[in-house]
């Protein structure tokens, strides 16, 4: 998959220990957090750099492809 | 009409709870913040501060938040071998258990540490206010800045004539400001800890170096008090292709410790991530400062940021009072002066053991780096070293 397609982000929060380096690295703008201090999972992201799921101890990041038809990527279209 | 205060700090961590603390001793009007119900959790830190780093900011070590003394170090090479740094025997007049004499330093429990320096904020007048988060801030044409802030699910806004940013590595704050404050992947150790029962110490902060364990990073065994340890470490990902689980379980169960390991059992798991990074470039902006992991304020070696924090937010708050009193307006220049003090009482020192950091893991030859790093550690903590004090 290429780097530039938008994805959109699972955190297995099972795994998760909320130690907050995946927003540590996160290059994104201001607010691309969740509720639980880690990153966004209810957006695309689309830079999908994926460092934070390199940086994450304990390996519980991944990512799908984000649906063309997200109402946040058809929002920036619009722009 | 909105609440006004002369300075609102986002993040109620050692940074932000020094730089509150000192500017209201200097009376000014000072609102703390931050996200969380209780302070220093889920905790993603070691723990490990000097009596100095207290004492600088008068800050008394009470057993409220001490798990357990220091009194030196052990730095270790990848097969074993080590050099031991116990000030118990280097200056036994000075540093001991027995009365009269002192320990070198302290692994703290960062819940009640951060707690103990929220309650010293709030003893000089802070306003402090818990599960309030920052949603953004406006510098406006009266030389105000508007911060909006969301406290129990209620907006609210505050003037302020200064922002502080002590809301850490993951800072939103910067990045409000628009400050370039993104951290290269191999810069950000990735770390992991245990709080362990039945792994022996001696009052000493034990570093283990060694590409085959922490690649990038270190790993360490610290005193945690009632008879515990911590076992962590940390590894730079670009230098390998396992995560810091993978490494943790590695050094535990293959290093020359794991007779040492071998009936540890673990209480808690802990980790973040923690620069080996040069401090920020820029920590100020129009209305705004940024102190401790938000403005990076961590020594690139050790990865240590209690201490850095600490007098980070002592210089931040002196700054802040000086400032209130020349009653100019917080534009970026004026904003500025308080790095170049910054930079002079610490970060040159910083920028320079950064220098030292970037040097070893440039190497390429991994027998050769890992001594680089071996000696380095080991000169860092020796008593004549001219870095002692970061």
């Amino acid at each position: 998959m290429s780097k530039l397609t938008p994805v959109i982000f699972q955190i297995g929060w099972n795994a998760c220990i909320n130690c907050g380096a995946c927003v540590a690295i996160c290059p994104q703008k201001a607010g691309f957090i969740s509720p639980f201090n880690t990153i966004a999972v209810d957006r695309p992201c689309d830079i999908a750099c994926l460092i934070c799921e390199d940086i994450c101890p304990v390996s519980t990041i991944t990512h799908t492809k984000a649906h063309p038809e997200h109402p946040i990527l058809e929002k920036t279209k619009k722009q | 009409m909105s609440k006004r205060y002369d300075i609102v700090v986002i993040g109620s961590g050692p940074a932000g709870t020094t730089t509150a603390r000192i500017a209201a001793e200097n009376n000014l009007k000072v609102l703390l913040v931050d996200k969380k119900q209780e302070l220093g959790s889920p905790i993603q830190c070691s723990g490990a501060v000097s009596r100095h780093a207290l004492e600088a900011v008068g800050i008394d070590p009470d057993e409220e938040f001490i798990h357990e003394a220091i009194y030196g170090f052990d730095i270790y090479n990848q097969l074993g071998a080590h050099k031991t740094i116990d000030y118990r025997n280097l200056k036994p007049t000075e540093y001991g258990e027995s009365a009269g004499k002192k320990p070198l330093g302290y692994v703290v429990d960062r819940r009640r540490f951060d707690r103990y320096l929220m309650t010293q904020a709030e003893r000089a007048g802070v306003d402090v206010w818990l599960k309030t988060e920052g949603l953004s801030y406006e510098p406006n044409v009266a030389g105000d800045c508007r911060i909006q802030l969301r406290r129990f699910n209620e907006a609210i806004t505050v003037q302020a004539k200064v922002l502080v940013g002590a809301d850490g590595l993951q800072s939103q704050v910067g990045k409000w400001a628009g400050l370039p404050t993104h951290i290269k992947l191999q810069e950000l150790a990735s770390c992991l800890q245990f709080i362990v029962d039945q792994v022996e110490t001696n009052g000493l902060l034990e570093i283990i170096t060694g590409h085959e364990w922490a690649p990038g990073g270190y790993a360490w065994v610290f005193p945690k008090g009632h008879g515990y340890a911590e076992i962590g470490l940390g590894v730079a990902r670009t230098m390998t292709k396992h995560n810091a689980q993978w490494h943790i379980e590695h050094f535990m169960k293959n290093s020359f410790f794991k007779e040492r390991f071998e009936h540890s059992k673990i209480l808690e798991i802990q980790g973040g991530g923690v620069p080996l990074a040069a401090p920020l470039k820029t920590q100020f902006a129009d209305n705004l400062i940024l102190v401790g992991d938000a403005a990076r304020h961590v020594n690139p070696i050790t990865g240590g940021g209690i201490h850095t924090a600490l007098s980070g937010g002592q210089i931040a708050g002196n700054f802040l009072a000086d400032f209130f009193q020349k009653n100019i307006a917080a534009t970026s220049e004026n904003m500025k002066q308080y790095q170049e003090q910054w930079l002079v009482a610490l970060g040159n020192k910083m920028w320079k053991l950064y220098e030292v950091k970037t040097k070893i893991f440039r190497t390429k030859d991994i027998p050769e780096r890992d001594e680089m790093l071996y000696q380095t550690m080991s000169d860092y903590f020796s008593p004549d070293s001219e870095y002692k004090k970061i």
